[in-house]
């Protein structure tokens, strides 16, 4: 049942997508707020259909948060992309991050509910997973994920505005926010993003402690992450001591995202311990 | 060499070690060598890979050590080195952020209201003293001490909060000193090892997984039970080792070990991390005489215990169970003592037909692998009891305390440096002709969109009470 209506929700991501690309095109604020509003409605049909899946979970006797394999940390992925960017769209009161968030939500959702490869059923907690820092782990990381992904959405932005030329620019890119709130922001996000990939990573050890008997084995998720860790760090310090800004941390930042994208797929065609997200 | 010769190399040095260029290409080289060991198979790992290589691939990698390549010199280096330009790092820089952190409040300056916005310098009317008790009214509920300076002409107030905010940095990289340092204790005073332990079995020694040398324990550890559960998706749910910690043969703490849940004694801590099932002591025979079919009931024998043999010829014993004897599955060694001549020990087979059938008469006519070695008897292995060896890691990681308290840290120094900032406010109340001019001024060191909205609401603040109490 929850698998069917999250199957939906693709669809209703996929519309707000189009109707934020519309806004950018035509310039038309209706369709903006109609693209607000079909994205808030997916986000409460979403996280119904979570809370759904995390009851029938307990009604099969296996009950667990619905975080515990490829299928259910993409729905969840998707679920903080979108709530962080809604966050973002009514603290910031614009809209045309949405039509470059929308699609990485819509994306996740599309794989988890479209792939073969993928299965939507409920599945029991091996001995592993069965822990209190579970819920932490997986919470701290994707968040981190998603406001790396509103980074990286940011990042493109500016290389688009950049590239406007004074004369005969277009509607899509006049209604992107200036250069410097771009900048501005896309840094904002990487240092929320920052804050919570090392409390991922914290949490993630402490964890890997209790149940592996160390907490840093070297497994090519954990190093992945570490990567990932570094390249934000060499980030944030080239902009806090060196005064980098523009396209060069635009540049870092969507490195950035794609050492996050390798840590969370690219890591399931190398042999690890971190085998429960493979499907 | 002269000595400013020297003085300007180790300056040299020291710069490059000062500088933020070098760790952001520490940094970068640090993540990119980090790829290798995860495309690369590490450890044990390695070794399946290194059998498909080429031998001269194998040696430019190991020589490389990329098939351990995060416990190498090299990788090590670049960590170290990386630790001391943030050491060197730090410690030039500190110094002056201990200054602004350490720095007296600065009541007279007059820069912070050089290009104040228009709408944050404003006239007002009133008794001075009364505007003076609005404004640090209006102050105090956000700013706990309030410094005043009275001029001839003029009341300067001012107010602070978030100097740690300079710190955080340093707090940062403290935190990641310590986790460095914990890591190092850890390897140094620490250690991982494993150990199988069967059902029923006691152990006192484990084998490092550094070395794979074998490591004596203060004391025993017995294994009473292993128990595995599964799902009805035949997926696991549960592993379980009862176990019993022992010093001078008494039981001193009794546990169940499971995932997730290890338990520590004596400073060690045990893991359940694997299991296997093995032979137990039990098995099943049947015996026949002269290639006659053998009864319908087969014997059941303990592993050591003597039996007599049915024509009395002298007696035998099953002297090891073995799950799976070299790949052909499960077998028994049975050794025969006859009464006369020689003792006669062979190989008995669970899966007999089948190896008949697939392997060469010629190599099962091996006297040991030959199951009517002694005539006129042919033994035959009918079942063996299987039972659990539970698998678990065994270490002792005094880093980690220091580790913890580094995640902790690092944790507190983010948040102070990327959430907090060191912000002051100037509000300059001015006698003039025409009454009064009030002016409010701030400055931070983090976040200008933040003060700017702070100095905002709080002029408009001012604005309103003052106002009301003495309308223009």
């Amino acid at each position: 049942m929850n698998s069917i209506i999250l199957s939906y929700i693709t669809f209703v991501y996929f519309a707000s997508f189009m109707l934020y690309l519309l806004m950018m095109v035509m310039g038309k604020e209706f369709f903006g707020r109609l693209a607000t509003f079909v994205t808030l409605a997916g986000l409460l049909g979403q996280s119904l259909a979570i809370v759904l899946r995390w009851i029938e979970s307990y009604d099969l006797g296996i009950g667990h948060a619905p975080l515990s394999n490829l299928y259910e940390s993409l729905i969840f992925f998707a679920w903080t992309i979108v709530f962080l960017y809604l966050l973002i769209e009514w603290r910031t009161k614009n809209r045309s991050l949405g039509a470059f968030a929308t699609p990485l939500a819509f994306l996740a959702m599309a794989y988890a509910s479209y792939s073969p490869t993928i299965s939507s059923r409920i599945q029991p907690l091996v001995p592993a997973l069965k822990s209190n820092w579970l819920i932490a782990h997986v919470l701290t990381c994707f968040f981190g994920y998603a406001a790396f992904g509103l980074a990286f959405g940011l990042s493109l932005m500016y290389l688009l505005k950049k590239r406007e030329k004074p004369q005969g620019s277009n509607v899509f890119i006049r209604i992107i926010p200036e250069s410097s709130i771009l900048d501005d922001m896309s840094y904002q996000m990487v240092v929320i993003g920052f804050l919570l990939l090392t409390l991922g990573i914290i949490t993630g050890s402490v964890w890997a402690h209790s149940a592996w008997g160390s907490y840093w084995s070297w497994d090519p998720k954990e190093t992945w992450s570490l990567i990932t860790w570094l390249v934000y760090a060499a980030l944030l310090h080239s902009r806090m001591v060196r005064g980098w800004k523009g396209n060069k941390l635009a540049i870092l930042s969507i490195i950035g995202f794609s050492c996050v994208l390798f840590t969370y797929f690219g890591v399931n065609y190398l042999a690890g311990l971190h085998s429960y997200g493979k499907s | 060499m002269t000595q400013s010769e020297t003085g300007n190399k180790s300056n040299a040095l020291w710069n490059l070690f000062t500088s933020v260029k070098l760790t952001l290409g520490l940094l970068i080289v640090l993540a990119v060598t980090s790829i290798f060991g995860t495309v690369i198979p590490q450890q044990e790992g390695a070794m399946e890979l290194a059998e498909r290589l080429s031998p001269g691939l194998v040696s430019i990698l190991s020589s490389l050590q990329l098939f351990d390549m995060y416990h190498s010199l090299w990788f090590r280096l670049i960590i170290g080195t990386l630790a001391l330009n943030l050491i060197i790092c730090s410690l030039h820089r500190f110094p002056s952020a201990l200054k602004r952190f350490q720095a007296a409040p600065k009541l007279d300056r007059s820069k912070p209201f050089e290009d104040l916005p228009p709408h944050r310098n404003f006239n007002a009317a009133g008794k001075l003293d009364e505007v003076l008790t609005l404004t640090a009214g209006v102050l105090k509920s956000k700013y706990k001490r309030i410094h005043q300076k009275e001029s001839e002409d003029a009341i300067v107030l001012y107010a602070e909060k978030g100097r740690f905010s300079h710190l955080g940095v340093y707090l940062i990289h403290l935190s990641v000193l310590i986790v460095l340092i914990g890591s190092i204790v850890g390897s140094l005073f620490g250690f991982e090892a494993y150990v199988n332990i069967p059902e029923g079995e006691t152990i006192n020694k484990v084998r490092l997984r550094k070395n794979e040398t074998v490591s004596t324990l203060p004391f025993d550890v017995r294994c009473d039970r292993f128990l595995v559960e599964f799902y009805e998706n035949g997926a696991p749910k549960e592993y379980r080792s009862d176990l019993a910690f022992m010093e001078d043969g008494k039981v001193a703490l009794q546990g169940a070990l499971l995932v997730n849940h290890p338990i520590t004694f004596e400073g060690i801590t045990f893991y359940q991390s694997s299991y296997r099932p093995i032979a137990g002591d039990k098995v099943r025979i049947k015996l026949s005489r002269d290639g006659n079919n053998p009864g319908p009931s087969a014997l059941e024998l303990i592993r050591g215990n003597t039996l007599e043999l049915p024509g009395k010829e002298g007696h035998f014993q099953v002297v090891e169970v073995a799950e799976d004897f070299r790949g052909l599955g499960p077998a028994a060694l049975v050794s025969v003592h006859p009464h006369e001549g020689d003792k006669k020990e062979f190989w008995i087979f669970q899966n007999f037909e089948m190896i008949r059938k697939r392997f060469p008469p010629a190599m099962l006519r091996s006297p040991s692998l030959d199951p009517s070695a002694f005539k006129p008897y042919t033994f035959s292995l009918e079942g063996v009891e299987m039972k659990y060896a539970t698998g678990l890691q065994v270490s002792r990681d005094p880093g980690v305390p220091l580790v913890w308290t580094g995640f902790f840290l690092i944790m507190i120094g983010l948040f102070v440096t990327f959430f907090t900032s060191h912000r002051s406010i100037w509000i300059r109340i001015a006698k003039t002709k025409r009454g009064l001019n009030i002016r409010v001024a701030g400055k931070a060191n983090k976040n200008p969109v933040g003060i700017e909205r702070e100095l905002d609401q709080m002029t408009s603040k001012i604005k309103g009470k003052v106002e009301k109490q003495s309308p223009v």
